[in-house]
């Protein structure tokens, strides 16, 4: 599809005025977007780990953490004000209904997601997290607007 | 020789594991023939060394659905085993178990579920029980777990599972051929660093008293 950008595991992209930011079936992963409204900077990360643990080589957009941080600094250099962002989550499923050696990774994801947020004074607007499924999460930078897409259910916007 | 990466294995590290996988394959298509009383025939394992996002591109879109069995290993060999099956594949299973025929993934119902996660354990197990003989390694499976869903969101569960300790993921992919159709099914071994150094020393010094 045409202006689309897509986002892989571990990675953030950023977007202005127009076209559309996409990160397919998020998992255990989390997407996070932010949104500048008055200059229509998009930002979407996709992380799937919580905390770095100081791990200096990976990029840090593996890790919520230093996910996050690297994002908001990545927003600013764009001309990003982060007062204005309107943030968005979506993700931290458990798609097995049993959990592995590193316990519930989604659950654990999500926590430290909204802990680096909160820490950084930026409110969620919409989440839409957990469960046993995957979501496609976009957002189209020239209005804003995110959307998830799952398997078997409705679209919906956040 | 220690593999500290999985790109540092070599082509006779790699010929040990696909031996292995071969015969891990083998067992696991016996037993199918045996549940679907048809013949059941697999191609030669590959072993493939991937990034994250690589790993998707090569299995699929990842957006389709499919479904998918999944039974951790622990004790002396750690890390899971995955049994990938698409659309064709589970018509095959619920044909022979059930008698009954889907056109969605979303029409499963809890009794067909069983009937895959069944399907799914045997296949594993074989799978594992075969290495566990022939390397004399013990290999522990937890009790099976199905999902049906997006294929780059059960990928992810192995991700963030190896996700602290490596960047690449190992794929040793085995499929089955039932009655020359090519049906899709993909059974995935995912040992972790230390395991997998376990399994080429024992499994090497067994091909080397072989040869």
């Amino acid at each position: 599809m045409k202006g689309e950008t897509k986002i892989g595991i571990g990675d953030m992209k950023v977007l202005r005025q127009e076209g559309t930011l996409i990160t397919y079936a998020l998992g255990s992963c989390v997407g996070i977007t932010l949104y500048d409204p008055v200059i229509k900077l998009g930002g979407l990360l996709h992380v799937m780990l919580p905390q770095s643990n100081g791990s200096a080589d990976a990029s840090p957009y593996k890790f919520a953490d230093t996910g996050i941080r690297e994002m908001l600094r990545k927003m600013a250099a764009y001309g990003g004000v982060q007062r204005r962002y309107i943030c968005k989550i979506a993700g931290g499923a458990q798609m097995f209904q049993m959990t592995g050696p590193i316990g519930n990774i989604g659950e654990r994801n999500i926590t430290t997601v909204k802990n680096e947020l909160r820490a950084a004074h930026i409110q969620i607007r919409g989440e839409d997290t957990g469960e046993n499924y995957a979501r496609t999460m976009l957002m189209d930078v020239s209005t804003g607007v995110v959307k998830i897409r799952t398997m078997g259910r409705n679209e919906k916007v956040l | 020789m220690e593999i500290k990466k999985y790109d540092e294995m070599g082509e006779t590290e790699r010929d040990i594991i696909r031996e292995i996988a071969s015969i891990g394959t083998g067992y696991a298509a016996t037993s199918l023939a045996g549940m679907l009383g048809k013949e059941v025939r697999m191609t030669i394992p590959e072993i493939n060394i991937l990034g994250f996002n690589e790993t998707i591109d090569r299995m699929g879109n990842p957006e389709e659905g499919i479904a998918a069995v999944l039974a951790h290993m622990s004790g002396t060999i750690q890390g899971m085993m995955i049994f990938i099956l698409r659309l064709d594949f589970v018509n095959e299973v619920l044909r022979q178990t059930l008698g009954r025929q889907i056109s969605d993934l979303a029409e499963l119902d809890q009794m067909d579920l069983s009937a895959l996660t069944e399907v799914g354990n045997i296949i594993i197990s074989s799978y594992a029980n075969a290495i566990s003989s022939l390397s004399g390694i013990s290999i522990d499976l937890s009790v099976p777990s199905t999902a049906v869903n997006m294929l780059g969101g059960i990928l992810s569960v192995p991700m963030a599972e190896f996700g602290y300790h490596t960047d690449k993921l190992l794929l040793i992919d085995g499929q089955l051929v039932v009655d020359n159709k090519k049906l899709h099914s993909t059974i995935l071994m995912m040992p972790d660093l230390e395991s997998l150094n376990v399994l080429l020393k024992e499994l090497g010094a067994f091909y080397e008293r072989g040869n």
